[in-house]
């Protein structure tokens, strides 16, 4: 117990995150581990205790949330979206083997349908956490319908894709706008008043900076001869890629010139994501309020950049400690089987012990991202709120029930969860 | 008896409620300035998520989530000894804990057992059932893309060897080749036997028994009895309807893997890594068969049983050190001395003559 929480509480309108890094470390270390050895099946109990980490140190106004859910739950849920999947699968299946236009079509049914079932199972799965998130003694409810919420969503995905992502902001903020007007807190509705042009705004200088080489390589290809080009690969033969060459001097120049400004897209994607993903974390607890219960956020982009560069550090640690393991290993291995190469049973155990290799290095960085990155930005995130208008908080009260896990179980089996 | 101070919320509204606690000798009596009185007796307490510092109580199997929470860690500890359902060490967790592990290992365990015996058996029981019909169309599916995805050659034109002129006199004796073989296994069923372009020394039989043998057997065979010993162990394959127990046993453990085992960082990588393991322990046995069947039938045939052994020895032997992990072979030197056991003491008459071997040599050369 830590005395220095002991004596009091908050009455301000600040939130505070009470949580250590130590003990967070050794509930994921541990759920790593565990998840090995039950070949995943551990993955319910960790969720949960790790929502119940979160949610418990989080202090809102001077007390801390609760989190109720079970990894009973979990499971019951995900064995339930294993009956309700299993038919979609076989539909599927059956679909991409007929011969007609159903055959041809069904790669796209079948994205378009799991796709749909994705966002079906993501709007259910927020209405499980929110209704196992009690706070001064009250549950949060989620209402609205997880099919209108699940087209809605395609739909925006689609308009996104097509607008090469600048439709982003707007989706974001009509798809909050649906989740937080159904949100609520006891009686006290929930609403998003962000805007998604200011977010577009500011977002738009990055877009257009990763987004600028890439028109650049694309521009280098409208001085190419398409037709002679075609003819050339049409024509094929021993010499081909010299009558290619032949018929556009300049494409070789074009083709590594678009490498190029590939790479350097690529690499400004990746510094500019923390910048990014502080700026609509910002932007979207910014836009969030309870009644008259409002929030602004003063997240620090300094901060989020510097919960990467842990992770980083962390992540080049852990990989110099699996080179030299897998080094003595690989020693120790080609020792044994140098008499006995041929094996079946040094086979197995080769096998094996790559396999053990594998599994320890990704379940290994996984862990080290939600130590660092995930932890700092619900740490950071929670952090940098300003709450006002809380007196509203004495008078809220309650209202709805509790709500089954299947969501969380789909989003599980689909691979669409998150926390 | 001893008392604190606590905060209560009523589970109706999100008031917060300054309390009294005091332990009696049944329960906890919470009492507000208002005068109103509450029990909670000690058994139906339950400890809540919370941060360290605060104990977080509720009343066990309420719909109304009143909540009490004490911060003086002194009365905490106190109401924690009392209270059978708090736990603040966290012994029950760790129970559930340990439970959920003994029994994954013990699921994973019989997953293993099941999908080492089971699958198997499972599918050799089954195959004898299916009819050749349906046999027939999966064979056909199969086919299909083996065609399409192994032997498609590069420039568009067919796998196939033995079908335009340069080539005929080649197919002509590897059809006197199965016509022997086939008059001394009597299958119910014709077989169906080609050489396609394919550079690896191999032959594979598809679910219905169609059998493929590559060109690049044939140029590393030296007699027609090397080729017909590779193709009486196909045939085996054919016999044993190994093609589509093959087919069923991975369906099998798509099923246990893939739907069983839920997905976690790596997960696929483990289903993956176990059915590659299972498959191949599986073809292991199916092999030996299949060369106990073949060796049969090249002494039934009058061919030189020998001549399958020495075949097996120059592919096995070929196949690189690096490429032996997962090989479906069982190890090439006992294959071979078993074979060289069952290989009958007659005095063995040659598949074909020597002009017919130079022809089945050529089956291919019609296109390089």
């Amino acid at each position: 117990m830590r005395s220095s929480d002991a004596d009091g509480h908050v009455t301000g309108g600040g939130v505070r995150f009470l949580g250590q890094r130590p003990p967070y470390w050794r509930l994921l270390i541990r759920g790593a581990a565990l998840l090995m050895v039950t070949l995943g099946i551990y993955r319910f109990w960790l969720a949960t205790d790790v929502r119940r980490f979160l949610w418990s140190n989080t202090e809102i106004a001077g007390e801390a949330l609760e989190y109720t859910g079970t990894a009973l739950e979990l499971l019951i849920g995900f064995l339930v979206a294993i009956a309700i999947l299993i038919p979609v699968y076989t539909a599927i299946f059956l679909a991409a083997l007929d011969l007609g236009i159903l055959g041809k079509l069904s790669g796209v049914i079948g994205f378009v349908a799991l796709g749909v079932l994705g966002q079906y199972a993501i709007y259910r799965a927020r209405r499980y956490r929110l209704t196992r998130t009690i706070y001064r003694g009250l549950r949060f409810h989620q209402e609205g319908s997880a099919w209108a919420y699940a087209f809605r969503a395609v739909l925006w995905w689609i308009v996104t894709a097509l607008s090469f992502g600048l439709a982003y902001p707007f989706q974001l903020a009509s798809l909050e706008r649906y989740k937080m007007r159904n949100t609520f807190y006891g009686d006290l509705a929930g609403a998003f008043d962000g805007s998604g042009i200011r977010l577009f705004v500011r977002g738009l200088p990055m877009w257009m900076l990763v987004f600028a080489p890439l028109a650049l390589a694309v521009s280098g290809f409208i001085g190419i001869d398409w037709k002679a080009f075609a003819e050339a690969v049409a024509q094929g033969g021993d010499d081909a890629m010299g009558k290619i060459e032949g018929s556009n001097p300049g494409l070789g120049a074009v083709i590594v010139f678009a490498m190029l400004m590939g790479g350097v897209s690529v690499t400004l994607a990746a510094i500019l994501y923390p910048a990014f993903q502080a700026m609509v974390l910002r932007w979207w607890s910014s836009g969030l309020c309870f009644g008259t219960i409002e929030v602004r956020s003063r997240l620090s982009t300094r901060r989020v950049y510097g919960a990467y560069a842990r992770f980083v550090g962390y992540a080049l640690l852990f990989s110099i400690a699996l080179g030299i393991v897998g080094s003595v290993v690989l020693l120790a291995v080609a020792a044994v089987g140098g008499t006995a190469r041929f094996g079946a049973p040094g086979e197995i155990a080769a096998t094996f012990a790559a396999l053990v290799g594998y599994v320890v290095s990704a379940l290994g960085f996984s862990t080290i991202y939600r130590a660092t990155v995930l932890l700092s930005l619900w740490q950071l995130g929670m952090e940098s709120l300003q709450l006002s208008g809380l007196s509203a908080l004495d008078k809220v009260k309650a209202t709805g029930r509790p709500s089954s896990a299947v969501g969380e179980g789909l989003a599980d089996a689909l691979n669409v969860g998150s926390y | 008896m001893n008392s604190g101070a606590g905060i209560y919320f009523d589970g109706v509204t999100s008031a917060r409620r300054d309390v009294i606690v005091a332990l009696t000798p049944s329960g906890l009596q919470i009492s507000d300035s208002d005068g109103h009185m509450r029990e909670w007796p000690y058994n139906e307490i339950e400890g809540l998520a919370a941060p360290d510092s605060v104990l977080r109580l509720g009343r066990r199997g309420s719909t109304v989530l009143e909540r009490l929470e004490i911060r003086d860690p002194a009365l905490a500890a106190q109401i924690d000894a009392l209270a059978v359902h708090v736990d603040r060490a966290g012994a029950l967790q760790r129970r559930q804990r340990i439970r959920v592990v003994g029994w994954s290992v013990a699921a994973t365990a019989s997953l293993l057992l099941v999908a080492w015996f089971g699958v198997p058996a499972i599918a050799a029981r089954l195959t004898p059932l299916l009819p050749a019909g349906i046999e027939g169309k999966l064979g056909e599916a199969v086919d299909m893309q083996i065609r399409g995805m192994l032997l498609a050659p590069k420039d568009g034109t067919t796998p196939d060897c033995g079908t335009s002129p340069p080539e005929t006199a080649g197919r002509a004796a590897l059809d006197k080749i199965v016509r022997r073989l086939e008059a001394a296994a009597g299958l119910p069923h014709p077989l169906r036997i080609d050489v396609v372009r394919r550079d690896a020394a191999n032959a594979i039989a598809l679910p219905g028994g169609h059998v493929y043998v590559f060109s690049g057997l044939i140029a590393k065979a030296d007699n027609a009895d090397e080729v017909a010993g590779v193709i009486a162990h196909e045939i085996g394959h054919v016999a044993n309807r190994d093609g589509t127990k093959a087919l069923l046993q991975g369906a099998g453990l798509s099923i246990l893997f893939g739907m069983l085992l839920g997905d976690f960082v790596g997960g696929g990588a483990v289903v993956y890594g176990a059915r590659t393991l299972l498959q191949s322990s599986y073809s292991r046995e199916t092999e030996t068969t299949a060369d106990a069947y073949g060796a049969g039938l090249m002494n039934k045939a009058g061919g030189n049983t020998h001549a399958m052994a020495t075949m097996l020895d120059k592919i096995g032997g070929a196949t690189e050190p690096g490429m032996k992990i997962l090989l479906d072979h069982p190890e090439t030197k006992a294959r071979v001395a078993a074979i060289r056991k069952l290989a009958g003491n007659q005095a063995p008459s040659a598949f074909l003559d020597a002009s017919e071997w130079v022809d089945l040599k050529q089956i291919c050369a019609g296109r390089p």
